[in-house]
């Protein structure tokens, strides 16, 4: 303390106009907040519509449109996730929206050699075909299927993570189906007739999985709508990071660090790699796990920037982060930006490629020299970023005790004071 | 004027902390990390032995335990080669919550025979390799594998022998200097000697975490649900006993990182204490309410354990703890 305090004395003495103000940076975090949790709204919203006229009319086009809507979506939502480690009010939540790997045989069908987990009896449950069933010695009534009994009693049921019946991946299982294309190019390849009722229903059971898949995205946006005011003025999460600024940065960083190391390039990319397992994909029945892992770098980059491009192509920006580290310690700074720059041109090399036909599934395949080293690329740039966010953590004369979630976290103190 | 007279009071104030830094980063390096990889590297080549000689699962079950003993002594470094390249995963894949290790054995057993060389074993998915591996080719529960688990066995072990002395020679020949020149010119992993300790104090409280919350945590469950039947190897009834182990390997690199410590030092004692007054090797205990107690009181040692070094270590070494490979889910 006593040496970032004697810093940031020198720097506020040497050039009070240029140090940026811990106040501002963390409002213009706020507002990237609100900005992507409004942007995962709206587009969610344009995905409900989409799936309401998917069920109304089943079709090659209302399917492909649902799918479009579902992609769409997901842009500003991944840019959210370095707001999930270091707010509280987002890591409680998100697993309610964004919960990976699932078992998602507890929702609908699956093929036969698919689906099996030791450690789950519900893993096969196929709640779609299943109107009633026990769980825990409790006869459950599964007749209707509301948000009400996806969130209240089938998420997590039993207390298993891997029972997750809510969020984008529920969602995206319902509009692509399992990908039975092992590390071989394609996707899931639902039939539109899975929705069609009466004569000509696939999969059993259509008009139970129109009610899930309807249930599933009205909860999806009602769970948005929650996390948006959160971080308009007045709101939860706003309030929490401007009460004290200081804590605000901590938060900041926790959740760029956190997000960059364990999460994305251990639990995401690299756990994937070393097991040669395409289950392990991100998106894994639409095979977007491509844009899911550079649209969560691109939002580590944004919180570090202070700016954030909106689905409509307009821009959020305010003080950063970088102004603050820059004002401490100019190395830190220009290392950290050079290497979040580079960790998003190893994602977008993967992008690239995907979109080019290879797909991240054959990325994964057991040999697979070429994918082998696109995803250990941007593994290495994630952790090489994460030495420097440690670093600016230090040139900010902030503590850390613990980032298991943020109850724990060191209130760091009045440095700026 | 005034700026680079504070800042370099304040590099003072940096620096100040433990004149004796570099020499506790070498110690852990000489004293905890390099022994023992060799250790680990020495058994691995003894368990591959034997299984070359005779694959019969009881014969090799002492090589295996003393393989596993010897990995417990690092198995909380998550630097350096063991995150290269997937090594560490290989030697030890574990929680595995989607039974992906057994599914990835089975497949490998009903596959051609042809593809079971060292060359592709090598490529196949880490839950298929390692420790645990060969537990459940070791100690076959009421779902045992079939086929030829004999090649299986003996490909896991040559798999293991060959990664465990890649990263014995990889310590030697780089990273051990990557640490102890930390700081120094043409380092480009640790700019300055605080970020070797720093580096270093992580892997201390992280290992910590991971006892109570996984080792600990997973098998308590909820006490509604406890399950023992996710404690860590409780096939072969190692589950305490890589909790005492890793309490005291960790006790050890603390020791060598900061060796004044009293009250880490006392916590760390009071924590393998418990450990060993337990006797319950698989952790079954966690499903009766006493049993259980005594346990979730072991994970309170530990986490009081993980406060105490929180509270002493960081105004000695002049850091604080970096982020970790468990941040996340």
């Amino acid at each position: 303390m006593t040496r970032a305090a004697a810093l940031l004395l020198c720097t506020a003495l040497a050039s009070p106009a240029l140090a940026a103000d811990p106040a501002a940076v963390v409002a213009t975090y706020a507002d990237i907040a609100a900005a992507g949790y409004g942007d995962s709204l709206t587009t969610a919203q344009a995905l409900q519509s989409a799936v309401e006229a998917l069920i109304a009319t089943p079709s090659e086009s209302t399917l492909t449109a649902a799918r479009a809507a579902w992609l769409a979506s997901r842009i500003p939502y991944q840019q959210t996730e370095v707001f999930r480690f270091g707010n509280p009010i987002v890591d409680d939540w998100e697993g309610k929206v964004n919960a990976w790997p699932l078992d998602e045989g507890l929702i609908d069908y699956v093929d036969p050699g698919y689906g099996v987990n030791e450690e789950n009896s519900l893993a096969q449950l196929n709640v779609i075909a299943t109107p009633k069933f026990t769980l825990s010695g409790t006869e459950i009534d599964a007749s209707q299927i509301t948000p009400a009994f996806i969130s209240g009693t089938l998420h997590e049921a039993d207390g298993i993570e891997a029972n997750v019946a809510s969020g984008y991946h529920a969602i995206e299982f319902l509009l692509w189906g399992q990908d039975l294309n092992g590390t071989e190019p394609g996707a899931g390849n639902r039939p539109f007739t899975d929705f069609l009722q009466g004569d000509g229903c696939t999969g059993g059971n259509c008009d139970r999985r129109a009610a899930y898949l309807k249930a599933a995205t009205d909860l999806l946006v009602a769970d948005l709508e929650y996390m948006a005011a959160a971080w308009a003025p007045g709101g939860e999460g706003r309030a929490t990071v401007t009460a004290d600024p200081q804590a605000g940065l901590l938060a900041m960083l926790t959740g760029m660090g956190s997000l960059s190391y364990g999460e994305q390039a251990g639990e995401r990319m690299k756990l994937g790699l070393m097991l040669n397992d395409p289950e392990e994909e991100h998106d894994c029945f639409s095979d977007n796990t491509h844009n899911s892992h550079f649209y969560d770098g691109l939002g580590i980059r944004n919180v570090y920037l202070g700016s954030y491009t909106r689905v409509d192509g307009s821009t959020v920006s305010g003080p950063s982060l970088s102004d603050l580290v820059a004002a401490a310690d100019p190395a830190v700074d220009t290392r950290l930006r050079a290497e979040l720059d580079a960790t998003v041109t190893a994602l977008q090399a993967i992008k690239t490629a995907a979109e080019g036909g290879f797909a991240y599934d054959q990325m994964l395949a057991p040999g697979s020299a070429e994918g082998e080293a696109l995803i250990m690329a941007a593994v290495n740039a994630l952790v090489t970023q994460t030495a420097s966010i440690d670093r600016a953590v230090t040139a900010l004369g902030l503590t850390q005790i613990s980032f298991e979630g943020s109850d724990s976290l060191d209130n760091p103190g009045a440095v700026f004071q | 004027m005034l700026r680079p007279l504070i800042l370099a009071l304040s590099l003072a104030l940096s620096l100040a902390a433990p004149p004796s830094a570099r020499a506790d980063v070498a110690a852990v390096v000489q004293n905890h990390a390099l022994p023992g990889y060799a250790t680990l590297a020495d058994a691995a080549s003894a368990l591959d032995a034997a299984a070359q000689a005779d694959c019969a699962p009881a014969a090799l079950a002492p090589a295996w335990n003393a393989t596993f003993d010897a990995w417990m002594a690092v198995q909380h470094l998550h630097l350096g080669p063991v995150e290269e390249q997937g090594r560490g995963l290989a030697i030890h894949f574990w929680p595995d919550p989607k039974g992906r290790g057994r599914a990835a054995q089975r497949a490998l057993l009903a596959g051609d025979p042809a593809t079971l060389t060292p060359e592709t074993f090598a490529n196949q998915s880490v839950a298929a390799r390692g420790l645990m591996a060969l537990e459940r080719l070791l100690f076959p529960a009421t779902d045992a594998l079939q086929g030829d688990t004999c090649t299986l066995i003996r490909l896991t072990t040559a798999d293991l022998a060959r990664s465990t002395a890649e990263i014995a020679t990889l310590w030697q020949q780089g990273f051990a200097a990557s640490l102890t020149t930390a700081g120094e010119p043409g380092n480009p992993r640790f700019l300055s000697q605080a970020e070797a300790r720093q580096a270093l104090l992580t892997q201390l409280t992280t290992g910590l975490e991971q006892l109570a919350d996984q080792r600990l945590g997973r098998p308590l469950g909820s006490f509604d649900k406890p399950r023992p039947d996710l404690a860590e190897a409780h096939a072969s009834a190692r589950s305490l006993l890589n909790v005492t182990l890793s309490l005291q390997a960790l006790r050890d690199l603390m020791v060598n990182l900061a060796p004044d410590s009293p009250k880490s030092r006392a916590a760390f004692d009071s924590a393998l204490a418990r450990a060993t007054a337990l006797n319950d090797p698989a952790l079954a205990g966690v499903a009766d309410p006493a049993g259980r107690l005594r346990i979730e009181i072991l994970q309170q040692s530990i986490r009081a354990t993980r406060d105490a070094l929180l509270a002493e270590l960081p105004p000695q070494l002049g850091v604080g703890i970096g982020f970790n490979a468990l941040d996340g889910d």
